[in-house]
């Protein structure tokens, strides 16, 4: 360290690193940021980092299918010219089939496109100065639009429109629209937008309002809401209408709708809809009534649970309260074991252990000290699951509680399939705006049901209503036959079992079979507990208003086809999904809609601002990253006036040292100086 | 030549100074601009007051050797302007600046602190934290989690991360201890020079600033980490008073270390 050429080479490396300087980094090409974060309002008052006004949802209900209409405004408060990007939330079963534009009076109705041509012409238009919008599928459930060239004073009404299907559970009705999308913990390459969200509690600026109104051939019953207060006009009657009551925040979670049909009826049968090209039906079956087995095999339960930095308090608090019930409720020849999994994972067992009242009680004990935080790296737990040994003369349920705020969807589902084998696995959704793609999809993947819990006093319902599904399915072995029309393209392919509560249903096309034109049926049959049964529905004549069939199709096989493309792990069947969307005019993975305005609007190049989502009720900050303590230094101004201090002490010494004639200067050492 | 030298040496100083007005500029934007703290100007202002102060004894005929350089350096830097960032070229400069000082002071009056204190006097704090703040982080926790496992408080680091009784602490950019360390030289400097302290004993004594800096920022550090890593976590009061403590006794070691056998040689 001594030797000058050291010393020369430690000078000429510090000027070599001061050289490199940091300034000239170019990062314009850096890849945009993924996941959540928190929104910081710019000091720029010329640019509007807030455009999105409002988001009014119209629904209507006819029999069972659902019309949805949201309209989400656009204003630029701001004195340029914007670009606005908002990530929001859409149903898992939507068909999203319409978009349009109005700015002023001009409407602009958007058309369908493939996704890398749709994001060229929108590029285009965004670059010339018309206003544009984008509207692209992130997950099934979750989308973003992007609007181009929102002129400061522009309102610029969005209007998308979308159909989904409202099977009843258990003989109630529950139609569900998303308001928020939960912050996503994103792996890297997990291809989900970055998107920012308000900090918890911090009230979002954007309106929020919903009207539904149901139309049932019988009358409509016990209409209510778990999640928002209504006001409810109609009920009794064939025609409901809903109304949001509240003007606290509402969009900050789910709005639940249930009801029921007069006489817990259901609205179920076989619906035809004969089309120019083509013909579609629709079959739903109301499931024989659950038959309690005469003996009950034991089980082994593994219970899946996420503690991740999202679940931080309620949700958690939620699936404490579950789990009390799930485990507590296990019959002492049962076995079972419990994962919990955040950033890492681990068992509380090496193999399950018998639900004695020891063995439930410790695992309450662990379960109960778990507080939330971390990341949810879900993929690296299922796969400790699928590698554990499994007893012979057992059958494993896998439960998994979770809120599903992650962006594996696909990888997560090709690994239940591939990996869970005959093992059953059923999902709980936690929270108050849970990712329902998730959760629905990991019940499809495993073979179970997918449950929503958004309250610690649901917890006891659902727990009984798996119980069941598990010690007996309503039927197995299903099959359906068709007779007097030719059927095809049924979809599902296979018709899973019926774990009760839920009405089979069965979507596909039909051709006309002129010899049997009065006789058209379908007889759907299978194994209950008691023996065989069979169920036989006639068909009304084609409905010439069910138009909304042969989209409910199309999403129903495009769901099919991105199931088989998880599995394989590539763009296997990016071709057939695309031309499904063009053909139907559908969103899809590969197909996104755009609407360009004719005119140029402006010359000034649009600043970018992304619309932040408010934080999902009852979600705290720990879901995108709570603020770890630091230790920092004291003010500048305070460590400044020590340092004068010091100084100033200066002459103070040197005096003292002066009156001690040296005593003090005499105990130092003075060979330096 | 001896006509125009005639002129007070603080005039021609100004003048010198006057024709480092790029890097002025430069410095004064970083200055507005919030992207660095306003230190320098402290150190420029004890730099005047120290010039000023030795006016009267200021040399009638400059040093010739440290004239020369500080021409050259001026040049230096201006051409600098053109090819080397802002930093290293105002870092000249400042070199230039105090070489012109140096020019002029008494024969026997020390300059290296005259050098620190302009080196001191431009933006530096962000670029210190930006090349040395992480190593300075580093060393911070690794010696807090020694200081704390002596003491009988489990501690572990994890990179520039502390986990003391299962919270986490990170020791981030403002705990690196730069601030402490430009206080604790600028201390050493203006006590060098106002103590007309020897170069040569000035550099043997000038790494032990360093020493101290280290030693107290991670007693600091390990201080606020053990408060905040209780329940009821660490208050901003405590947490400022314990950093002001560990600062006053950094700099009163400095002084001590710089001014230890002055008084006798030197008494008023």
């Amino acid at each position: 360290m001594s030797s000058p050429r050291v010393q020369w080479f430690l000078v000429c490396l510090a000027l070599l690193i001061v050289g490199c300087n940091p300034a000239l980094a170019d990062d314009s090409e850096a890849p945009a940021a993924q996941g959540p974060y928190f929104h910081i309002n710019s000091a720029d008052p010329a640019v509007d980092r807030l455009p999105l006004k409002s988001t009014r949802a119209s629904v209507r209900i006819a029999g069972v299918i659902a019309d949805v209409t949201i309209t989400q405004r656009y204003r630029n408060e701001g004195t340029k010219p914007i670009e606005a990007r908002y990530v929001f939330p859409g149903s898992t079963q939507a068909s999203v089939h319409a978009l349009s534009v109005r700015i002023g009076d001009r409407l602009i109705n958007a058309t369908i496109r493939e996704k890398q041509q749709a994001r060229i012409e929108y590029a285009q238009a965004k670059t010339e100065g018309r206003t544009a919008a984008l509207l692209e599928q992130e997950r099934p459930n979750v989308f973003s639009m992007n609007v181009a060239n929102i002129l400061p004073g522009d309102n610029v009404d969005v209007e998308l429109h979308y159909t989904e299907l409202i099977a009843p559970v258990d003989r109630r009705y529950q139609f569900v629209f998303p308001t928020v999308v939960g912050p996503r913990y994103v792996a890297s390459g997990a291809g989900f937008p970055g998107s920012p969200h308000l900090h918890a509690g911090e009230p979002s600026n954007t309106a929020f309002d919903l009207d539904l109104r149901i139309d049932s051939p019988l009358p409509v019953s016990d209409i209510e809401s778990s999640s928002h207060a209504i006001d409810v006009r109609g009920a009794g009657s064939r025609r409901a209408t809903v109304q949001l009551r509240e003007r606290e925040p509402s969009n900050n979670r789910d709005f639940i709708l249930s009801y029921r049909l007069a006489g817990d009826r259901t609205a179920t049968g076989l619906m035809l809809y004969k089309g120019a090209k083509e013909n579609f039906f629709l079959a739903l079956v109301e499931p024989p009534k659950f038959i309690k087995p005469a003996a009950i095999n034991p089980r082994e339960y593994i219970f899946v649970v996420d503690i991740s930095g999202s679940m931080h308090g309620y949700p958690l608090d939620t699936a404490k309260e579950l789990l009390r019930k799930l485990i507590g409720g296990l019959r002492s020849t049962d076995t079972f074991n419990v994962m919990l999994f955040s950033g890492s994972n681990s068992l509380l067992h090496e193999t399950s252990v018998p639900a004695t009242a020891a063995n439930i009680e410790q695992a309450m004990r662990v379960i109960d000290r778990q507080y939330g935080g971390g990341s949810t790296e879900i993929v690296p737990a299922l796969r400790r699951i699928a590698e554990l040994p499994k007893p012979a003369q057992q059958s494993r349920t896998v439960i998994v509680v979770t809120d599903g705020y992650v962006a594996v969807e696909n990888e997560v589902f090709a690994l239940v399939r591939r990996n869970l084998g005959n093992a059953n696995l059923f999902a709980f959704g936690i929270g108050s705006a849970v990712n329902r793609h998730l959760i629905e999809g990991l019940a499809r993947a495993g073979q179970g049901e997918p449950f929503i819990v958004t309250r610690p006093g649901e917890a006891a319902a659902q727990t009984e209503r798996l119980r069941k599904m598990i010690d007996s399915p309503v039927l197995t072995q299903l099959r359906a036959r068709f007779e007097g029309m030719e059927a095809y393209d049924v979809e599902p392919q296979v018709l899973p079992d019926v774990l009760g509560g839920r009405p089979v249903v069965i979507m596909g096309k039909w051709r006309d079979d002129a010899t049997k034109h009065n006789a058209v049926r379908m007889v759907l049959a299978g194994q209950q507990a008691d023996g065989a049964w069979s169920e036989t529905v006639r068909a009304p004549a084609p409905d010439d208003d069910a138009v909304a069939l042969q989209m409910l199709w199309a999403r129903s096989r495009i769901r099919q086809l991105s199931d088989e493309e998880a599995l394989t792990g590539g763009g296997d069947q990016r071709e057939a999904i695309t031309s499904l969307g063009l053909q139907y005019g559908l969103l899809t993975q590969y197909t996104s809609f755009i609407a360009v305005d004719r005119f140029v609007r402006t010359s000034t190049a649009a600043t970018t601002v992304d619309q932040p989502s408010p934080m999902p009720a009852g979600v705290t900050d720990s879901a995108i990253g709570a603020e770890v303590p630091s230790t920092p230094e004291p003010a500048t101004w305070l460590a400044l006036l020590v340092a004068l201090t010091a100084l100033a002490a200066l002459p103070l010494w040197r005096r003292r040292v002066a009156l001690t004639g040296g005593t003090l200067a005499g105990r130092a050492r003075t060979g330096d100086k | 030549m001896n006509v125009a030298l005639r002129r007070p040496p603080v005039a021609w100083l100004a003048l010198q100074a006057l024709a480092l007005w790029p890097h002025a500029l430069w410095m004064g934007s970083r200055m507005r601009d919030g992207s660095d703290d306003p230190l320098g100007v402290v150190a420029l202002a004890a730099l005047a007051v120290l010039v000023v102060r030795l006016a009267p004894r200021l040399r009638g005929q400059p040093d010739l050797r440290w004239l020369a350089g500080a021409v050259l350096l001026t040049i230096a830097s201006t051409v600098a302007t053109l090819c080397l960032p802002p930093l290293p070229a105002s870092l000249i400069a400042a070199l230039a600046l105090a070489a012109g000082i140096a020019a002029w002071l008494p024969p026997g009056t020390a300059r290296l602190p005259f050098v620190g204190l302009a080196v001191l006097a431009l933006p530096l704090l962000s670029s210190l934290q930006f090349y040395a703040g992480y190593p300075l982080r580093l060393a911070t926790a690794q010696l807090s989690t020694w200081l704390l496992t002596l003491v009988g408080i489990a501690a572990e680091r994890s990179g520039a991360t502390m986990e003391v009784g299962g919270r986490l602490i990170i020791v981030d950019a403002p705990c690196s201890g730069v601030q402490m360390a430009w206080m604790a030289y600028f201390t050493a400097f203006t006590i060098a020079a106002l103590t007309n302290l020897r170069d040569a004993v000035f550099l043997r004594r000038l790494p032990w600033v360093g020493i101290l800096v280290l030693a107290g920022n991670a007693v600091r550090n390990a201080v606020v980490v053990a408060l905040a890593a209780r329940p009821a976590g660490v208050g901003e009061v405590a947490h400022q008073a314990t950093g002001v403590a560990m600062l006053a006794a950094v700099c009163a070691l400095v002084l001590w270390v710089m001014h230890r056998g002055v008084a006798r040689a030197q008494p008023a």
